[in-house]
């Protein structure tokens, strides 16, 4: 393997195959072109090489830089995978049905509760069926442009706490550790959107990367 | 002499003029400093397809010496950028004069 081999697989690591094939690319052309202009200027074939690499810099720097604007393995296989959660319910019709009808019937449980006097369990039930109705409603949502995608993360962000606040109640100031680290995959998941988000133009977002 | 975050703006001038390929755009950049301003280039691609991320230039396959080749332009979005930055540039660099003149 050559230097210039070395260099791009430093480069390259962690980067999904279709970027690092681009960089490889951009890369080899830069190189070619380096390498060529120095041979015309009277260097020797060892010497062009040499100078061309120099140029090119540190493979390391390269590669964090490549990371920030290029998608990452993890980043490509979410882009490609998609929404895993929405797959696994639209996939079963009867999954999909039940789940539908949930936020219905907590709801109708949370009324039940108000109407017997057991209030702090209508409040965790109306939490519970209001989360899970904005969460089932989702994929109905008019919801496809990068505006009206982000004031619906906000929402979905406010929403999601707020309702957890509300089923936990006095308790959930103790109970926080439990509900991060509950909501860290979610989080993730939506740090790893942001980053495609900056690295993908918006004509090429697929739908699930609007929610 | 390497001035931290300076290339995007460096890039967007040398493709102000025409659309060119990335090896093109680092000799541009160095031989109009005359060789003061030097980056690794390396670290154009990145800068370039970040530019490119934000709609302010735009790629297109070209052809040189019978040879495909990825060249970039500049967008409106992208002149406009440019256009920002140099009058911060120039506020800029007159500030230092001033500073640096009356020690």
């Amino acid at each position: 393997m050559n230097t210039l081999d070395n260099w791009l697989q430093q480069a390259t690591r962690g980067l999904a195959d279709d970027s690092a094939t681009q960089v490889h690319t951009e890369i080899r052309e830069h190189y070619e072109s380096s390498e060529l202009l120095a041979i015309n200027r009277g260097d020797t074939a060892e010497e062009a090489h040499r100078s061309a690499l120099t140029a090119l810099g540190d493979a390391h720097d390269a590669n964090c830089q490549y990371r920030k604007v290029l998608l990452t393995s993890a980043e490509a296989k979410m882009l490609r995978e998609g929404n895993w959660e929405a797959h696994a319910v639209c996939s079963r019709i009867w999954f999909k049905r039940l789940l539908l009808l949930a936020p219905f019937t907590v709801l109708s449980a949370a009324v039940m509760a108000f109407m017997n006097g057991s209030t702090s369990t209508a409040w965790t039930l109306l939490g519970g069926a209001i989360t899970a109705g904005f969460l089932f409603a989702t994929p109905f949502l008019p919801v496809y442009t990068p505006s009206r995608s982000r004031v619906f993360r906000y929402a979905k962000w406010i929403i999601l706490p707020g309702m957890l606040a509300l089923i936990f109640g006095p308790d959930t100031l103790k109970w926080s550790w439990l509900l991060i680290s509950s909501l860290w995959p979610m989080i993730w998941i939506e740090m790893t959107r942001i980053a495609i988000r900056r690295k993908l133009p918006v004509a090429k977002w697929p739908r699930h990367l609007y929610l | 002499m390497n001035f931290k975050g300076t290339l995007p703006t460096l890039i967007l001038e040398a493709l102000a003029r025409e659309p060119d390929h990335g090896y093109r755009i680092a000799q541009r950049i160095k031989e109009r400093s005359q060789g003061v301003l030097d980056f690794k280039e390396g670290t154009l691609y990145p800068a370039l397809h970040k530019l490119e991320n934000e709609g302010r230039v735009e790629s297109y396959e070209g052809m040189e010496n019978g040879r495909p080749r990825r060249y970039y332009r500049i967008t409106e979005s992208g002149r406009k950028t440019l256009h920002t930055d140099r009058a911060e540039w120039r506020a800029l660099a007159q500030a230092m004069s001033t500073i640096l003149g009356e020690a």
